[in-house]
């Protein structure tokens, strides 16, 4: 009769939703306690970072300005996770397509708007799929690690950007150090400082997911996901999905490079992508992969990120964020395995299963 | 001449930080558990160097401090992915951003500052006299030798010399047949997880000690992902990842002699060389051979439970 831990393979959806709920607290607990043993307070640094997060426009407008790229790179990781993959590469494809971005908005000016962000928009997402094809091909029909050389393309991204945007494309006019000359296109401004870029981020997850649940490619993505064998059996083309799963990734992320220079920043250079690619990661790991879930998840990363930009004037450097970042993944990917434990009391459950005819055989003859 | 000296003891020197990362990655993945945390444990093993010999000006003792953050570190990791099994990649990941962030924030204050206790290059006599590898191999810093020679020697002995490397290797292969044969298999996978994480915090100090030698955020620019890659195409082996290690040392030291002697190439170009090197490393072999040649140990990535056997 003694109660001990058992596993159970498949939990539901609810109970998975507690257990991130719990290791999203636990890893700010302990934020909170390594903060407080190294002289800060964290309760006045928490209701300080709610009130200028929520408490007025300014604050609104700024955390919108992280809420959106973070839906679009955390979606861009968790379309891959769909289908059994991880692309870590969304850091890269947004700086190419930042990039792209830069390079179109310099050297193409004093066209119309409308049909330069439109061309923007597309230039945008295919140098973000231009970024990821390779891994993608290698991935598909040469099982090479998706999650290796997708990260070493972003160091490759990386220093491309610093490269053109300290050097043939820095600033001549105005002085600014490290970063290019301006880009002149603007996506439209929606509310004070945030542009229609949040409104293209917030419709993406939600086309997303009418993608995956109503359209036979998003079907045939879900079962190649779920069992790449019985897919492929199916007659389902599992490595062609894998490769357009992975191109749409890249498209989304470099598009997210398109926003943030089009929209916001105009300028680009090397701290341009604020961890955008890795933290997107962390939403779609909270999301559990799923498209409309990413939304929640990403404002949860925004508020965040905002927290460090905020305590930046208190002496703490944004990279604690990628800390916390960090801490909370590793709580997460504990607690989901925590989940499947239940603590069983009753004998019955832990013994051996019967075959149906001899359990039933004692109950009728020894009653 | 001179410059094939000087690309050789830069690759001997710069390539030691890749062999002792990719040596503590071949334990971790020998034993089935895929470590993707090494960029954060060299961060912090680098951080932690610079600190400690900054402090106490001794590089050994800034290589120790290391060491045991790398094995706290270590612990906690393998605690979450041979304990509890979680998702390997998750914590992996989750470990690579905790190290460079919790790097890059204690290390502030260090950034930028050469570092004010090194590893001494240590000149052998005569050797260091002969033509070409002379300066290259018998004039670098004394933790060369460990990491190219006595520290895979070590772990090539101990792997496939011994009845223990034996049980070490079947953990990573079939851990349900070695648990059968009474292979403690939790306990081994901790143990080398945890030693394997320490080899990958070493390899920071390294860094920040021997090689740049200075701490600065971002230092560590992805040599923990070209270690992880580094083990997959030498084959899980001890030596052929040094030898790989040297190699890419080789593709690192193109970027620093073409910076220095002004080669007509941009040398952010010159800086992609070990990213896109590594890159080719994964896929050409696949090209050629239609797969890698040796295959990852059976179990790599995948948490065993005993009840689902």
């Amino acid at each position: 009769m003694a109660a001990r831990f058992i596993r159970v393979p498949v939990i539901t959806a609810q109970r998975a939703f507690v257990a991130r709920g719990v290791s999203f607290i636990l890893a700010l607990a302990v934020t909170a306690l390594v903060l407080a043993a190294t002289g800060f307070d964290p309760l006045a640094l928490g209701a300080q970072i709610l009130r200028k997060s929520f408490g007025s426009a300014f604050g609104l407008e700024d955390l919108g300005l992280l809420f959106a790229p973070l839906m679009l790179t955390g979606l861009a990781v968790a379309v891959t996770l769909r289908i059994g993959l991880w692309n870590i590469g969304a850091e890269g494809q947004f700086y190419i397509g930042a990039f792209v971005t830069t390079a179109i908005g310099l050297h193409v000016t004093g066209m119309p708007l409308a049909p330069m962000l439109v061309l923007l928009f597309v230039a945008g997402a295919l140098g973000g799929m231009a970024w990821i094809l390779i891994p993608a091909l290698a991935r598909a029909y040469g099982r090479v690690d998706e999650i290796i050389t997708t990260l070493l393309l972003n160091f490759v991204a990386l220093l491309l950007v610093y490269y053109v945007s300290t050097g043939p494309w820095r600033d001549r006019v105005t002085g600014v150090t490290a970063a290019s000359g301006r880009v002149e296109y603007d996506v439209p401004d929606l509310h004070g400082t945030l542009h229609w870029g949040f409104v293209i981020a917030l419709i993406a997850p939600i086309l997303v997911s009418l993608l995956m649940r109503y359209t036979r490619w998003g079907y045939e993505v879900r079962i190649s996901g779920a069992n790449p064998d019985a897919a492929h059996y199916a007659g389902m083309p599992v490595k062609r999905h894998m490769v357009s799963v992975m191109l749409l990734s890249g498209a989304i992320a470099g598009i997210a490079g398109m926003l943030e220079i089009a929209g916001s920043v105009h300028r680009l250079q090397g701290g341009i992508s604020n961890n955008f690619g890795y933290l997107g990661i962390m939403v779609a790991v909270l999301a559990r992969g799923r498209p409309i879930a990413v939304i929640p998840a990403a404002l949860l990363i925004a508020v965040l990120l905002n927290a460090g930009i905020i305590l930046q004037t208190q002496g703490l450097k944004t990279s604690a964020v990628l800390a916390v970042t960090g801490l909370i993944m590793l709580f997460t990917a504990v607690g989901d395995q925590i989940a499947h434990y239940r603590l069983a009391r009753s004998a019955a459950v832990l013994a051996p299963p019967v075959p149906a005819p001899l359990a039933a055989r004692p109950a009728t003859e020894g009653g | 001449m001179e410059v094939i000296t000087g690309i050789l003891a830069t690759a001997v020197l710069a390539g030691g930080v890749l062999a002792l990362a990719a040596l503590g990655e071949v334990l971790s993945e020998r034993v089935g558990v895929f470590n993707l945390g090494v960029e954060g444990l060299m961060a912090l093993g680098g951080v932690t160097g610079i600190i400690v010999g900054t402090l106490i000006p001794n590089a050994f003792l800034g290589l120790l401090a290391a060491l045991v953050v790398g094995l706290a570190f270590g612990a906690v990791f393998a605690l979450a992915t041979v304990v509890f099994r979680a998702n390997q990649v998750l914590c992996g990941l989750a470990l690579t951003m905790l190290g460079t962030g919790l790097a890059a924030t204690i290390g502030r204050s260090y950034s930028g500052m050469p570092a004010k206790a090194v590893f001494e290059r240590v000149v052998v006599p005569y050797l260091s006299d002969l033509p070409i590898v002379g300066r290259a191999f018998f004039s670098q810093n004394i933790l060369v030798y460990p990491i190219y020679i006595l520290l895979p020697a070590a772990i090539y002995f101990i792997l496939f010399r011994t009845r223990h490397g034996l049980n070490v290797r079947a953990v990573g292969e079939n851990p349900a047949a070695a648990d059968a044969a009474g292979v403690p298999v939790t306990l081994i996978r901790f143990c080398y997880v945890t030693i394997g994480a320490a080899l990958g915090a070493g390899a920071g100090a390294y860094l920040t000690l021997a090689f740049v030698p200075s701490w600065s955020e971002g230092v560590v620019a992805g040599r923990g992902w070209i270690a992880v890659a580094l083990v997959i195409f030498a084959g899980y082996r001890p030596f052929s990842a040094v030898l790989g290690a040297l190699l890419f040392g080789v593709i690192t030291a193109f970027g620093f002699v073409g910076q220095a002697r002004n080669w007509p190439v941009t040398p952010a170009f010159l800086s992609m060389l070990p990213y896109l090197g590594t890159l080719a490393f994964m896929i050409v072999p696949v090209i050629v051979w239609g797969r890698q040649r040796r295959a990852a140990p059976a179990a790599l990535g995948v948490p065993y439970f005993r009840d689902e056997r």
